[in-house]
C-alpha cells in the first residue's frame, strides 16, 4: 500500500449527551493490521468506529489517520433504501464513485471491475437483479464488494457477521483475509469469539476504555475474564 | 359525434385549449422527472406540504400586486423556499418531522386564503387554490416553459448524485460528495411547484406532480423508465382531463388531476393482479 494506512488514536473521547461513550482511548492500529474490537453491548465499539471515520464529533482527543480519503466505512445499521430500483451490478459499482463522480457514467473498465468483485463474493448470478429482491446476505456480499471497488487503505467494518447467514460468513471472512493479506488495515467489531480466536491476529477489548490492545491470544482473555 | 370532433376539435378551434394543452405538456415533462425523484426519495408529504407552502407567499404578492403571475410567482417562491428550509432544520433537529410538515401545511395554508380573503374576492381564492388552467396567456405559458426547461436540464445534470442520495445517504456522504443535493432537489420542487401554480392551483399543483409517478412506480420498472412511463401517464392525464372538461363541462385542474388518479388506480390493480396471475401461469405452464 502506498498510503501510510496508519491509525493513531490518542486520548478520543466521545459523548452522547451525558452519557459518555468512549473515555481517553489511546493507542495505535499499525497499517496493515487486522484488528477485532470486542467488548460487551455499549461499550463503545461502534462509537469507536464513528469516531475513526470521522462521523461522530469527539468530546476530547486526537483521531490521526493520513489516509482519511482512502478509508471506508461499513456502517451496521447501512441506511440504504431497498426499494429503489437499482440492480447488484449499479450498487457494487457505485464503489468506483471517487474515480467517475456525480457528473460521469461508470465506464467499461469499473463495470468489469464491478462485475469481478461480485464474482469474488459469490453474486455472478445476481449480478442484474433488483437490490429490492435479493436476501439480507446477499445484500450484504454486495457491500463487500463495493468495498472492493472503494481500494481502501483503512477499511472499517461494524458488525459485518451480525444477522448474516451460515453460508455467507466464511466467503465475507476470506475476503477480510484477501484484504489483511494486501496490506490494508483492517478493523471489525465482532461478536463471534471464536471467529476472533481463528481469524483475527489482534484485538482491542472495550469497556468505554480500553481494557486490552494486542495479540489477539494476549489481549482477548481480558474479554472472558 | 365524430372522432375527429370529440378530440381534435376543440384543439383546433379554441385558443385557450391549445394554450392549455401546451401548459399542461410542459408540466408533464418536467413532473415526470421530479415526481419520480419524490417518489423515490420517499418525500411525497413533502411534495405535498411545499405545495401548501406557495400559498402564503403568493397571497403576499397578491396583495402587493393584484393578480400579477411575476408577484404571485416570487412570493409563492420565497416561502415554499423558506418552509422546505425550515423543514429541513426540523430533520436535523431530529424532531418529529411528519408532524412538523403537517403543521407547516395547515399553517400554510390557512394564512393564504386568509390573506387572499382579505383584500380579495371568493374567486380570487378559489383562483389561487385550484388554479385557472384555461386561462393561460402567452406569459404564463413562456414561464411554465421556461421554468420546466430548467428543472429537467439540471435534473439530468445531477441525476447520479440525487439517486445515490436516496439510495445510501451516509455514502453519498462518506465518499465525499458534500454538496446539499437535498437541498437543490427541494428547490427544483418548489420551482416545480410555482410553475404549476397559476395552471393547478396551490391544492392541486402537486398532484400532476405526484399521480402520475406514483402509478409509474407499480410497474417494477427501473429509475428512467419510471420517469418516462409517469411523463407519459402525465400527457395522457392532461389530454384527457382537459378533453373532458371540455365535453361535460368540468372545471379543468380538477379533471386533469382525476384522469391522473384514475391512472393511478388501474395501474395498482393492474400490477398487483399481474404480479398475483404470474405465479399462476407459471404452475400452469
Amino acid at each position: 500500500m502506498d498510503t501510510d494506512g496508519r491509525v493513531i488514536l490518542y486520548n478520543v473521547t466521545v459523548r452522547y449527551g451525558r452519557r459518555v461513550a468512549l473515555e481517553a482511548v489511546s493507542g495505535e492500529f499499525v497499517a496493515g493490521s487486522l484488528t477485532a474490537v470486542v467488548g460487551a453491548n455499549g461499550a463503545g465499539k461502534s462509537t469507536l468506529l464513528a469516531a475513526i471515520a470521522g462521523v461522530v464529533r469527539l468530546a476530547g482527543g486526537v483521531v490521526n489517520c493520513a489516509a482519511h480519503r482512502r478509508l471506508a466505512y461499513l456502517p451496521q445499521l447501512t441506511a440504504i433504501d431497498r426499494d429503489y430500483p437499482l440492480t447488484v451490478a449499479e450498487l457494487i459499482a457505485l464503489g468506483g464513485w471517487r474515480e467517475f463522480g456525480a457528473f460521469r457514467s461508470p465506464g467499461a473498465a469499473l463495470r468489469a471491475r464491478a462485475a469481478a468483485a461480485g464474482q469474488t463474493v459469490g453474486l455472478a448470478e445476481r449480478l442484474g437483479q433488483p437490490i429490492a429482491e435479493i436476501s439480507v446476505g446477499e445484500l450484504q456480499r454486495a457491500l463487500f464488494a463495493r468495498l472492493v471497488l472503494q481500494d481502501a487503505a483503512v477499511i472499517l467494518l461494524d458488525e459485518p457477521f451480525a444477522a448474516i447467514d451460515a453460508q455467507t460468513v466464511p466467503v465475507l471472512l476470506d475476503q477480510v483475509t484477501r484484504w489483511h493479506q494486501e496490506g490494508r488495515t483492517v478493523i471489525a467489531v465482532m461478536h463471534d469469539l471464536d471467529l476472533v480466536q481463528a481469524r483475527f491476529p489482534a484485538t482491542l477489548v472495550l469497556a468505554r476504555r480500553c481494557l486490552a490492545w494486542g495479540p489477539t491470544e494476549i489481549a482477548l482473555p481480558a474479554m472472558t475474564a | 359525434m365524430s372522432l375527429h370532433a370529440l378530440i381534435l376539435e376543440p384543439f383546433q378551434t379554441l385558443a385557450f385549449m391549445r394554450a392549455a394543452l401546451v401548459a399542461c405538456l410542459a408540466l408533464a415533462l418536467m413532473n415526470g422527472a421530479v415526481g419520480t425523484l419524490l417518489v423515490l426519495r420517499r418525500m411525497s408529504l413533502d411534495g405535498e406540504v411545499l405545495g401548501h407552502a406557495v400559498m402564503p407567499g403568493a397571497a403576499v404578492g397578491f396583495l402587493y400586486a393584484g393578480p400579477s403571475l411575476l408577484w404571485l410567482s416570487l412570493g409563492g417562491l420565497a416561502s415554499g423556499l423558506a418552509v422546505a428550509a425550515l423543514g429541513g432544520l426540523i430533520a436535523r433537529g431530529g424532531g418529529r418531522r411528519d408532524a412538523g410538515l403537517v403543521a407547516f401545511y395547515l399553517v400554510a395554508l390557512s394564512l393564504g386564503v386568509a390573506l387572499v380573503a382579505w383584500r380579495g374576492s371568493n374567486v380570487d381564492v378559489m383562483r389561487v387554490l385550484f388554479g385557472t388552467v384555461l386561462a393561460i396567456d402567452r406569459q404564463a405559458l413562456l414561464q411554465i416553459a421556461a421554468v420546466s426547461s430548467i428543472i429537467v436540464l439540471v435534473i439530468a445534470a445531477l441525476y447520479r448524485p440525487l439517486a445515490v442520495g436516496a439510495v445510501d445517504p451516509a455514502f453519498l456522504r462518506a465518499v465525499g460528495a458534500r454538496a446539499p443535493y437535498g437541498a437543490v432537489f427541494s428547490t427544483l420542487v418548489v420551482l416545480g411547484l410555482v410553475a404549476s401554480f397559476q395552471a393547478f392551483g396551490t391544492l392541486l399543483a402537486v398532484g400532476p406532480m405526484l399521480l402520475p409517478a406514483a402509478a409509474a412506480r407499480c410497474w417494477g420498472l427501473g429509475a428512467a423508465g419510471s420517469m418516462a412511463l409517469a411523463t407519459g401517464f402525465g400527457l395522457a392525464a392532461s389530454v384527457t382531463g382537459l378533453l373532458v372538461s371540455y365535453h361535460v363541462g368540468l372545471p379543468s385542474g380538477p379533471a386533469i388531476v382525476l384522469a391522473a388518479g384514475l391512472l393511478f388506480g388501474i395501474s395498482l390493480a393492474l400490477a398487483n393482479g399481474w404480479s398475483r396471475l404470474t405465479p399462476m401461469i407459471w404452475r400452469g405452464a
